[in-house]
């Protein structure tokens, strides 16, 4: 482009220069602007096309249906939708500040679409007087519309997130208005909305309120207006005068600002030669400069420039470029968004990134976040969200990979919350799937698995996290919602949660674990519970020793042991809690026969020994034989008794009725522990293993005597031991040090 | 407080964490003037305060008590402010019980963090006490989570650990837990001033069933010098060693009446009559122990360890055991060695398992199905279902070894008389070179095993990222020795902490150790969690 026409492009205005370059050759085919109504949005938003259907235009080779069609700023198509609603004519249409097209028709009816030429549901209406009257015309704003009817009614949508229409002040005309234009109830004194009208044949605006009419601009004009603006701000408004003048006023009317015949001035105006503002300037310019190639040359310019200043921030031109690559992104013709570098800095790339993804732009939202180092996460996960809703028709698995293929380019996304979606989309097997690849925390994805209905995946989760209080959230959200043998059933197959339900309920749920218990036909454990009950009857105060609740205890006992029957490897359970039963009775018969209650839960060794200590022999061998207790056992159970009586007498009787089946130890033991060394000395010389007399002689301190008997065992360990046990004697250390040599045997110490 | 372990010499900042744990609790009980302290049971509260703060362990069968004391209230009348504080947190299964007695509106929950309590500058105790039980008998493995996040709170101190080393089902379930965390919630490595080289070992502790020690009220950790100096030794020696310093001490005052002393001398002396009554104590406490270890039974019994763990002499283990349950001596003397009876050879042969557990019910009663039925369960006293190879074992680990010099031990089965406890065997190996070379010991023993490197440590110098093994990288750039964190799961005996410490002084030892463990037990202590009466 030569740089003659650089200049050339630039008018001035006022006194500013201001400019009208062309950003693309509209790519869109067959659209004539004067045969459409036409809705541009904002910030290089998207344009809205329909046939105008209050012209009578002659139909090239195109259906007579009318289209709603949507295309970008370059004029590339989005989307389209044929236009069937009734309500007769379209009176406007208009992007509000969401990017939601509002078409407004004749009988008062709004009907909404989004960037996708999707219908949103619910319509508005714009109530019954704009339906009876009709609709005539209607004025938009950033989130609100005003309608006039035929009747010169005013109606009014302050906002569409709470879309009650209102009515105005009549302004009391009986010709339609000339123009028409609002100031944004934000911009207003009232904070409701201000309709400006032109009407005809009068040198007035009127301006209408809910609450009443003005008539502005007496004296200011001097005839009606054909055409109004208001600024974004709404300070000022724009008006195109019926005798073809440019006025700008204050929009209260009570000032001229400007005033001007419609015809270019132009004028050249000579950049100062101050370097460091030139090269700012020359940032500045490529900023709002479309053409790529003059931003290239601006910012070369700007480069070479600043070489020459010693206090120009550098990163600015950086900074520059970044901000370009980007806008240059969205200008693309395909994406269409010719956004100025204003409207970029006033939208933020947070929003900006949000128009891309909704226009479902996600590769470029993508590549521009990451460009400018923000959170990824968003885009992934509208596309992952977007991908759901319009997959219908793939397969779970598939669209599985699809979405991990994605998804794993972000760490730490939440996959909890895109199987949210899935699962609001119908897709709960998807959205197990999902959580299965959950990486974060259990923590967040248990609950929200239990929220799905999965608990089979939540239990499972819950597992392998290894927090135990997860498993249990699981296991009573699952004990809540299902019916026992159902929960039995689930809980049975995993084995951390049975067994905490185990342990909860031993605690808190007896009569349940035993059900529990007997639908998993673990009987055993139903026994081990049985029994475990049989000694609540001792802990109850009602249960006395020797009374007949004696039966009920035994009962459950018996209970048990049958319970232990039926499965063959639990004879031996089976056969001690027979045992025991058993021993209860006996027990309480001794009780009944001796008047004391000293016998019962005590043990069978226990018992004989008591037995034995009261003169009842004939018991304790009663004991003995229904017991089959061991010769070895009894040994040493009636010889502890005997000494524990200090029975002596009958101790060595006892010692004489038969050789002991294992020989004299027990003997020695109880007379040495009873501390009566006389009568141990009686079984000493018996005990057949030299060692074992060696130390018994020790213990009862026959020095020489051990010292003999450790001579016979030989034994050098044995002589070293005991020369320890009287260390304290120096006779006796000697007598062993002597033994130990005679016998050379090497030095114990 | 003078009592509490001095912490100031620990390889990690101990401190910090023991003063959060202050902090903490201070914040959970300030404004409260005039505290009373009871220990939780069913009682009911005889007080007058009108504000109730139960600091509770998070275990559902604790709740019981909670509810019973609020129920008294009520029915009573009485109009007070509850506050439960869970300890280490809240959760789903005690609000619940909390919830079915209708009690949960009337209480205000809390939490009290507490994950480790330091024992001493080279101990951390998660004071689990039931861990091994619950793992093993009822299935409940909360303590696996506890443990993995008292690690992974540690990491977030002192950065991770970048090698795991892990032996026994457990153990390897912690490593797994504590590798989720850190893909959840993951340490960032570069914060940390205080990064050094840990590797760690996590083991089940299977064979800490021996020697005992003495409950007394006398504090016994590294504040008190002499016992820093005298607890790590054998038994036989303890004595020894103090008779000497009361020697030398009497030596000392002999030279003071006989010779002209300069001042400083003199001074010096006082010095050393200011430990004296250490000395005494320590004397005194020795000599108490002298007479249990000096009784037959002691000695009878820790020879029948050793013989048991030689595992030359079924028959005689077998009638030794039999006649401790005919003479009825303790039943947790007995089950300790039927323990180490049945674990050495895999359990018994049924004839044996049943006749030994039918004496067991008939000598002790038969209430004490259930804790032969836990012991069953966790595999400590069962039926033999494979042959054992605890000889291999023992041969290829070296476990049982002659001669040892309990004086001056050149070995760590210095601790128990000649036997080398496994589970630090198996540490000295992992430390040494890695576990590579034992790997077919490590697949004889129960449960899998896992050796792991973990990430986020590949911008450190001081880390070999070829290495597999941790020799040639323990030294951290400052000349400090690096650190390995010791967990043992199901917890450690003080003799097992005496022959880590052993390790630890060893010449050319490339790593300072800490110990973590459940709970510091012994073989009475052990088997008193898995004992249940039915009654």
């Amino acid at each position: 482009m030569a740089n003659v026409s650089v200049a050339a492009e630039w008018q001035l205005l006022y006194n500013r220069y201001y400019r009208k370059p062309e950003l693309y050759p509209m790519r869109w085919k067959h659209v004539d602007l004067a045969r459409h109504k036409v809705a541009g949005a904002p910030f290089g938003g998207p344009v809205a096309v329909i046939r105008d259907d209050s012209k009578i235009v002659q139909l090239h080779a195109e259906s007579a249906l009318r289209k709603l069609r949507l295309f970008n700023s370059a004029g590339h198509p989005l989307a389209d939708a044929v236009w069937r609603h009734p309500g007769g004519r379209l009176i406007g249409m208009s992007w509000n500040d969401d990017l939601t097209l509002v078409c407004v028709v004749q009988d008062g009816t709004i009907y909404r679409y989004d960037l996708h030429a999707q219908l949103v549901e619910p319509n508005i209406s714009m109530g019954k007087e704009c339906f009876e009257q009709n609709v005539a015309d209607c004025a938009f704003w950033g989130n609100g519309v005003v309608c006039i009817t035929e009747q010169n009614q005013l109606f009014c949508i302050p906002d569409f997130r709470n879309p009650k229409p209102v009515p105005l002040a009549d302004p009391m005309i009986d010709e339609p208005p000339r123009c028409i234009a609002v100031i944004e109830p934000q911009y207003t004194m009232s904070g409701n909305v201000e309709v400006l009208l032109g009407v005809a044949d009068d040198p007035v605006v009127l301006v209408v309120e809910e609450d009443g009419v003005q008539r502005l601009g007496e004296g200011l004009l001097r005839g009606p207006l054909q055409k109004m603006v208001v600024s974004r701000d709404g300070k000022w408004l724009a008006s195109f005068t019926h005798d073809g003048r440019l006025l700008v006023t204050t929009s209260d009317l009570t000032g001229i600002i400007i005033e001007r015949e419609c015809e270019a001035d132009e004028n050249l105006r000579l950049i100062k030669p101050s370097l460091p503002e030139a090269v700012e300037a020359c940032v500045d310019a490529s900023g709002h400069e479309f053409d790529v190639s003059r931003q290239r040359t601006l910012l070369r310019a700007a480069s070479y420039g600043q070489a020459f200043c010693s206090n120009f921030q550098r990163d600015r031109i950086q900074e520059m470029c970044k901000i370009l690559r980007v806008l240059n992104a969205v200008r693309n013709p395909e994406i269409g968004i010719p956004l100025s570098i204003q409207q970029y800095k006033l939208l933020s790339p947070s929003v900006l990134i949000g128009r891309l993804i909704n226009a479902h732009r996600h590769l470029l939202a993508l590549r521009i976040s990451e460009y400018l180092g923000m959170n990824q996460e968003v885009v992934i996960m509208h596309w992952a969200c977007s991908k759901i809703t319009a997959s219908l028709s793939i397969p779970d698995a598939t669209l599985l990979d699809i979405l991990l293929d994605k998804l794993k380019l972000c760490k730490g996304i939440s996959y909890a919350a895109v199987a949210a979606h899935a699962d609001k989309n119908g897709r709960r097997k998807l959205a197990a799937m999902l959580v299965d690849h959950e990486p974060r925390s259990s923590k967040q994805v248990v609950p929200l698995l239990l929220s799905i209905g999965e608990e089979d995946t939540a239990l499972m989760k819950a597992t392998e996290s290894g927090d135990i209080d997860l498993v249990y959230l699981v296991l009573f959200h699952i004990w809540q919602k299902r019916q026992s043998l159902e929960f039995f059933g689930t809980i049975q197959a995993r084995p951390l949660a049975r067994d905490l339900f185990i342990t909860y309920a031993r605690c808190y749920k007896h009569e349940y674990l035993k059900d529990f218990f007997l639908s998993t036909g673990q009987l055993q454990d139903v026994a081990f519970l049985l029994w475990k009950e049989s000694w609540e009857f001792v802990k109850n105060p009602m249960a006395s020793k020797g009374s007949p609740l004696h039966g009920p205890r035994i009962k459950l006992i018996e209970k048990a042991q049958s319970l232990f029957a039926e499965t063959k490897e639990h004879v031996f359970e089976s056969k001690a809690a027979e045992e025991h039963a058993k021993l209860l009775r006996i027990q309480h018969e001794l009780e009944v026969t001796t008047k004391q209650a000293i016998f019962v839960d005590s043990s069978i060794s226990d018992t004989i020994r008591t037995c034995i200590v009261l003169g009842n022999h004939r018991a304790a061998m009663r004991v003995k034989t229904e017991f089959k207790v061991s010769e070895k056992r009894w040994y040493w159970l009636k010889v502890f008794a005997l000494a524990t009586i200090k029975d002596w007498v009958a101790l060595e009787k006892f010692s004489k009725e038969k050789r002991p089946p294992i020989g004299y130890r027990p003997f020695v033991e109880a007379c040495i522990e009873a501390d009566e060394k006389a009568e141990a000395i009686k079984y000493i010389p018996k005990l057949a293993d030299p060692r074992e007399r060696a130390e018994s002689y020790a213990r009862i301190g026959l020095v020489k005597e051990a010292a003999d008997a450790a001579s016979q065992a030989k034994d050098g360990e044995l002589l070293g031991r005991l020369k320890l046990t009287f260390a304290q004697n120096a006779a006796a250390s000697s007598i062993f040090d002597t033994l130990r040599d005679r016998l050379s045997f090497p030095g114990a110490s | 407080m003078a009592q509490i372990p001095n912490l100031d010499n620990a390889p990690i900042n101990l401190i910090s964490i023991r003063e959060q744990s202050q902090k903490e609790l201070i914040n959970i009980l300030k404004n409260e003037h005039g505290v009373e302290l009871r220990h939780l049971s069913a009682d009911h509260i005889q007080t007058d305060c009108t504000k109730v703060v139960y600091l509770v362990r998070s275990q559902p069968n604790l709740m019981r008590h909670i509810c019973s004391n609020i129920h008294h209230d009520e029915s009573k009348g009485l109009q007070r402010e509850y506050h439960v504080y869970f300890v280490p947190r809240r959760t789903v299964v005690c609000e619940k019980v909390l919830e079915e007695e209708k009690l949960h509106n009337m209480v205000t929950i809390g939490e009290y963090p507490l994950y480790i309590v330091p024992m001493d500058e080279d101990v951390l105790s998660f004071e689990l006490d039931l861990a091994y039980k619950e793992c093993q008998v009822d299935g409940d493995t909360s303590s696996l989570w506890h443990i993995a996040k008292a690690i992974h709170k540690l990491e977030f101190s002192f950065g991770v650990i970048p090698n795991l080393r892990a032996k026994g089902k457990a153990s390897v379930r912690v490593a797994d837990i504590l590798n989720r965390m850190q893909a959840e919630e993951p340490v960032n490595s570069s914060d940390f001033l205080n990064i050094k080289n840990g590797s760690i070992e996590l083991d089940a502790s299977i064979m800490g069933l021996q020697q005992e020690g003495k409950k007394t009220k006398v504090p016994l950790n590294s504040s008190d010098k002499l016992f820093k100096e005298i607890r790590d030794l054998n038994f036989e020696v303890v004595v020894q060693i103090l008779r000497q310093k009361a020697t030398s001490m009497k030596q000392d005052y002999t030279e003071m009446t006989t010779t002209s002393q300069s001042v400083s001398e003199l001074k010096d002396f006082v010095k050393k009559l200011n430990s004296l009554p250490e000395i005494t104590r320590h004397i005194n406490l020795a000599q108490h122990l002298t007479t249990f270890t000096s009784k037959p039974s002691f000695m009878g019994q820790l020879d029948m360890e050793h013989t048991i763990v030689e595992s030359q002499s079924y028959d005689i283990c077998f009638d030794y055991i039999e006649e401790l349950i005919h003479k009825q001596e303790p039943l947790t003397t007995v089950l300790r060695l039927l323990i180490l009876f049945s674990v050495t050879n895999s359990g018994l042969p049924k004839k044996h398992f049943d006749y030994l557990r039918r004496e067991l019910l008939h000598s002790y009663g038969f209430e004490h199905i259930t804790t032969l039925n836990n012991l069953e369960k966790a595999g400590l006293f069962k039926k033999q279902e494979s042959r054992s190879n605890w000889l291999t074992i023992k041969r290829a680990l070296q476990l049982v070894v002659e001669d040892t010099d309990t004086a001056n031990p050149n070995d760590i089965s210095y601790v128990f008389s000649g036997y080398a406890p496994l589970s630090i065997r198996l540490i000295q190996h992992a430390i040494r070179s890695g576990w590579r070379p034992v790997e077919e010991i490590l697949k004889l023993l129960p449960g899998p095993h896992l050796e792991t490197k973990r990430g986020a440590f590949s911008n450190s110098p001081s880390f070999d990222s070829l290495s597999g093994v941790s020799t040639g990288i323990a030294k951290v750039p400052d000349g400090r020795r690096a650190l390995v964190l010791v967990v043992f799961v199901g917890g450690v005996t003080f003799a097992e902490i005496s022959a880590l410490r052993f390790l630890c002084s060893q010449e050319g030892m490339a790593y300072d150790l800490i110990i973590a463990t459940t709970k510091i037990v012994n073989g009475q202590t052990l088997v008193e969690t898995f004992m249940e009466k039915l009654g």
